[in-house]
């Protein structure tokens, strides 16, 4: 399923961090254009910017100037309400240590957002995708009930019963023991293949980012390559 | 995709999962509305159920439907038979008099009935037997009685001239309400007995009470009115059963409002609480709220969700204090039982409940408000940053907090009889809040700028008043409060007892004498000076009338035609006592006219009190009319005086010259000051053998009832001000239960370098005991400060206080602030070093 808009388009992005005495540049000038369905993987070492260029083009955090257009939706001319509402159904993110909410089941935890988004059918979506991660059996536990590969399935669930348009992924396996973690990308490659989203991870594994279609490599706030994997 | 905010059904969705079924988090919350409405609601629904009680036996608490009331002399036949037109009449006497059994004697309230008393209600007699009125000597005496004259039932005892047997003890006089403050203790007795006793002559100071009961469907406010029409000169003094005993009712009223605005300065301090502890919660949820962020929930989203959790919780704590409230009524009922009348069974006045809930509610929003609004600020980077800047303040809560507070302003004032002192009641609180919250940060300020102390005990104490997250200024703020208000309801208590004890003894006479025989005056002095030579004797004419006319000649105001009385001028309500002197009374300054000579036999002449005269704009030269037994007396106003109330002395508003009213039939008064060696036995017991129709009247005996009364008092407003330091203390709680981790932190620290557990316990204690001098200080300092404003400018007594009570009051709370801090501090102590640092 592609689109003829891009899923990610991006010109002279910046992020500027700190404060007016002592501004800290995150980000300095990221141009990109992503097609909706590609796989992309961000790497980077630690302080490159990777997490932040994410955090900004999810919506998580505004960018300080430039232009940045999501899926149709111009994010640089939100404000944080704003881009709460532009990812409801649009984006969909799994995080390195889950953040499932923990006083909620496994079926309220991925049906919260289609409930956010107003979907009348949220937890029956919910049940369905739990199923599809292999967790049909362990709706009504509770994080703390769950083992950690359990948790990322319950994110990664989460994450994209709401059919979102993109997928972020920071570290998903970042928490995990090697033989899950491995388990946890495949799972997340077919339940993308399955929606046909726009996949972005950030990753420090060098194996996972030549199975996608295409690597970034950040060095101090700047894309310093660009190459098909 | 739905852009706009969650419905309320939806964010209940969500909120409820969130939501631990005991409130885990939010407990504190729930413990501070509880208290606070538990308090209001039994306050409330003990005083709706009072003047329920009096508005429901307004018929037995009076003894009839209406009660008419006239000094000096007995109704006569005309009068009789037009009250009889209305229904059924029971005639009384009362008076003070003088019960002797062998040496012993006591004053007594005289109150002698006709065969129809009571027309309303039973009295009860000890033994559980029901009685009527008694017949012939019969006699029934209150237990105080009994006790001051040594007797038991059956013995013999004299009133006046006439012998009495004692047949049964009172246990429950129907209509004793109703009669209001006594001088002594009750005796019952036939309708006759005062008569035969000799103790109803012209002159003497009785009072004479007829009650009606009317047939069905009369009106008691037409009634008054036709009688006002058909006797205006009469006197008469009205009461009906709506307003049987306006003393009690203004006493419950007032004294329910005071205690219901102590309860709500409570409330307030469980606010700070409500405050703390919902921050806390909300901190807490950071994470989960920047979760809910990420998957799409904006600020609005956020503010309902946390709302509807904050919501359900200070409805749990409301509706447990309400019910707890209502519970605990009769409990409270029956220590109220002799006092005022209460029903003893559980009593839901709907109002009562509505404005406990209302203000708990008021003050969870008020002080909820702003840490909701700040939660909806968290931002969803909160997850993937460690670092988030501090968030700016946010103004959006000002306008829910400031609305909650006027609400709560309004409540108060629609609510109260006297808005005026509510509104300074308000006021003052929201001033000694403003003033404790500054000295709260101002100690906080100072002890970071102190030099660092030595000793590590000490130094930790002090740092730990001003580091980050520290509450100094709440907790001085909500703790200081409740321990000002025991110093200060100890300062008031005790230096009232205080002018009670030493201050009015020194200024007031000994005795007091009513009914001494004008033709037996010196007999009467020489008996005195037999016994103590040196006792200062002064004797007054004492007759009683009312006021019916005042003003320029020819222009005069006629009471009976007056609307309403105007302000100040309360010498125009009924009958009150007379006199007429030479010379001017001690105690007394001539501001206006001039005195006339001794033995004045012109134009009668009256002097009257400045204060009266402004009221009612009455200038020299004016005229007023009194009604004396039924005679009109008018007289021209010579002079304008002030009187020294102080002087505990007699004291009138009108004296007149003695050419307007020797000639009618009274008695004197007299008063008797001895000196402060020599026993008082042996002259009370020759005047009453003396003057058996006169009344001797031991100041003593009066300050000891009143100190009585003021105990009790004490004790009920203590109880309110004591739900105020249980509050401060959910707050003390709150804020070590927000420091856990903080405390947990140093703790293990410390132990990782060696500290013993009691070295930690010390340390807490020495913290604590720190806190404990601040808190002492800023209570005594502000409790007396306010007390002594309160005896000296409002009530204009001497400043007496018990500091002995105060510090022992003040003490006992701060005793009880650290053991409880303590003890919630010991968990800090368990705290497994290895175990604690894998988790930090």
């Amino acid at each position: 399923m592609t689109s003829p808009l891009p899923a990610v388009s991006a010109r002279n992005l910046t992020l500027t961090l700190g404060t007016p005495a002592a501004p800290v540049e995150i980000l300095r000038g990221i141009d990109l254009d992503v097609p909706t369905g590609e796989i992309c993987a961000l790497l980077g070492p630690s302080g490159s910017g990777k997490s932040s260029l994410m955090a900004v083009m999810s919506g998580l955090e505004r960018a300080s100037g430039g232009t940045l257009n999501v899926a149709g939706a111009d994010f640089t001319m939100m404000d944080e309400d704003g881009l709460a509402r532009a990812r409801r159904g649009r984006i969909g993110i799994v995080l390195q240590a889950f953040h499932l909410l923990p006083t909620m089941t496994a079926l309220e935890n991925v049906a919260t957002p289609m409930e956010l988004a107003g979907e009348a059918d949220a937890q029956e979506r919910a049940r369905q995708e739990l199923v599809a991660v292999g967790l049909g059996h362990r709706l009504a536990h509770y994080p703390t009930q769950l083992s950690g590969g359990e948790q990322q399935r319950v994110a990664i669930a989460r994450a994209i019963a709401p059919r979102p348009r993109l997928i972020f992924a920071d570290e998903p396996t970042g928490n995990l023991d090697v033989a899950t973690g491995h388990e946890i990308i495949e799972l997340l490659f077919a339940r993308r293949a399955e929606t046909g989203a726009t996949l972005f991870v950030i990753t420090h594994d060098p194996e996972l980012a030549e199975r996608c279609g295409r690597v970034l490599t950040m060095a101090d706030g700047r894309i310093a390559s660009d190459r098909r994997a | 995709m739905n852009d706009n905010t969650l419905t309320w059904s939806q964010a209940w969705r969500i909120a409820r999962r969130d939501l631990n079924a005991r409130f885990r988090g939010l407990r504190l919350l729930v413990v501070c509305l509880f208290l606070g409405t538990a308090a209001l609601a039994a306050i409330g629904t003990l005083t709706a159920a009072i003047e329920g009680e009096l508005a429901d036996r307004g018929q037995v608490i009076l003894g009839g439907d209406l009660e008419i009331e006239v000094w000096q002399r007995s109704l006569n036949d005309e009068e009789r038979a037009a009250l009889a037109e209305y229904g059924t009449l029971s005639h009384g006497t009362r008076m003070q008099a003088m019960a002797v059994a062998g040496d012993a004697a006591a004053p007594v309230e005289l109150k002698a009935v006709d065969t129809r008393w009571p027309l309303y209600g039973t009295l009860m007699l000890e033994g559980g037997r029901t009685a009527g009125a008694p017949t012939g000597n019969q006699a029934w005496l209150a237990q105080g009685a009994m006790d001051r004259l040594g007797i038991s039932t059956g013995d013999r005892f004299r009133v006046g001239g006439a012998e009495l047997v004692a047949a049964g003890i009172i246990a429950d006089e129907p209509d004793r309400l109703s009669e209001g403050f006594q001088l002594g203790p009750t005796v019952i007795v036939a309708e006759d007995v005062p008569l035969r006793a000799g103790l109803i002559a012209p002159g003497a100071m009785y009072q004479s009470k007829t009650r009606v009961a009317f047939s069905p469907d009369v009106d008691p406010e037409v009634v008054e009115d036709e009688l006002t029409e058909r006797f205006p000169e009469a006197g008469f003094d009205f009461r009906s059963r709506d307003r049987a005993s306006p003393g009690a009712d203004r006493f419950v009223g007032r004294m329910g409002e005071f205690l219901t605005l102590v309860g709500l300065a409570a409330l307030v301090i469980a606010g700070i609480g409500i405050g703390g502890g919902v921050t806390s919660y909300l901190e807490a949820r950071r994470q989960s709220i920047a979760t809910l962020k990420v998957l799409g929930a904006t600020s609005a989203d956020i503010a309902r969700i946390y709302a509807l959790q904050i919501g359900a919780a200070a409805l749990a704590g409301t509706m447990a204090g309400l019910l707890v409230g209502v519970l605990v009524t009769p409990a409270l009922a029956v220590a109220l039982q002799g006092l005022l009348p209460v029903g003893t069974g559980v009593v839901i006045d709907p109002l009562a409940l509505l404005l406990a809930a209302g203000f708990g509610l008021l003050i969870a929003l008020v002080f909820a408000a702003t840490p909701l609004v700040r939660a909806r600020s968290f931002p969803a980077m909160a997850l993937m940053r460690a670092r988030i800047s501090p968030l700016m303040r946010d103004r959006a809560a000002l306008p829910w907090m400031l609305g909650g507070l006027a609400a709560i302003a309004v409540l108060v004032l629609a609510t109260s009889r006297e808005p005026l002192l509510a509104g300074g009641f308000l006021l003052g609180a929201a001033a000694v809040f403003g003033l404790l919250a500054s000295l709260g940060t101002g100690i906080a300020r100072l002890s970071a700028r102190l030099p660092r102390p030595a000793n590590p005990l000490v130094r930790n104490a002090l740092a730990n008043l001003h580091r980050p997250g520290a509450q100094t200024g709440a907790l001085v703020t909500a703790l200081g409060f409740g321990l000002s208000a025991f110093v200060l309801l100890a300062g008031i208590q005790s230096a009232i007892d205080g002018n009670i004890q030493r201050s009015v003894p020194a200024q007031a006479p000994d005795y007091f004498v009513l009914d001494v025989p004008r033709d037996r005056v010196t007999t009467f002095e020489t008996l005195v000076r037999e016994r103590h030579p040196e006792a200062e004797i002064r004797t007054v004419p004492a007759l009683r009338g009312a006021v019916l006319a005042y003003g320029p000649e020819g222009a005069m105001t006629r009471v009976s035609e007056l609307e309403e009385i105007p302000d100040g001028a309360w010498a125009l309500r009924g009958e009150r006592g007379l006199t007429y002197a030479d010379a001017l009374p001690e105690g007394n300054r001539l501001v206006q006219g001039t005195w006339w000579r001794a033995g004045h036999s012109g134009e009668p002449l009256v002097s009257v009190d400045e204060e009266f005269a402004t009221a009612i704009d009455l200038k020299v030269g004016d005229k007023i009319t009194v009604g004396v037994l039924g005679v009109e007396r008018t007289a021209r106003v010579a002079n304008l005086r002030t009187i020294d109330w102080e002087s505990m002395g007699f004291n009138y508003v009108l004296v007149f010259s003695a050419n307007t009213l020797a000639d009618a039939p009274h008695n004197l008064a007299a008063t008797i000051d001895l000196p402060e060696s020599g026993a008082t036995g042996p002259l009370l017991r020759d005047l009453v053998r003396a003057f058996p129709s006169s009344s001797v009247i031991e100041v003593g005996g009066v300050l000891a009832e009143a100190r009585t009364i003021l105990g009790q008092v004490g004790i009920a407003t203590f109880a309110a001000a004591s739900v105020a330091v249980l509050a401060g203390l959910a707050v003390l709680i709150g804020a070590i239960a927000a420091a856990r981790a903080a405390r947990t932190n140093d703790t293990v620290v410390l132990r990782v370098l060696g500290a013993s557990r009691g070295q930690i316990l010390l340390m807490q204690l020495a913290e604590y005991a720190l806190l404990a001098v601040v808190l002492a200080g800023v209570a005594l300092l502000l409790g007396a400060g306010l007390a002594w404003a309160v005896i000296t400018q409002l009530f204009e007594f001497d400043w007496l206080p018990d500091w002995g009570m105060m510090v022992a009051v003040l003490s006992g709370g701060l005793v009880f602030v650290v053991a409880v801090a303590l003890a919630g501090s010991l968990p800090l102590l368990r705290a497994k070093p290895a175990q604690a640092l894998r988790a930090l």
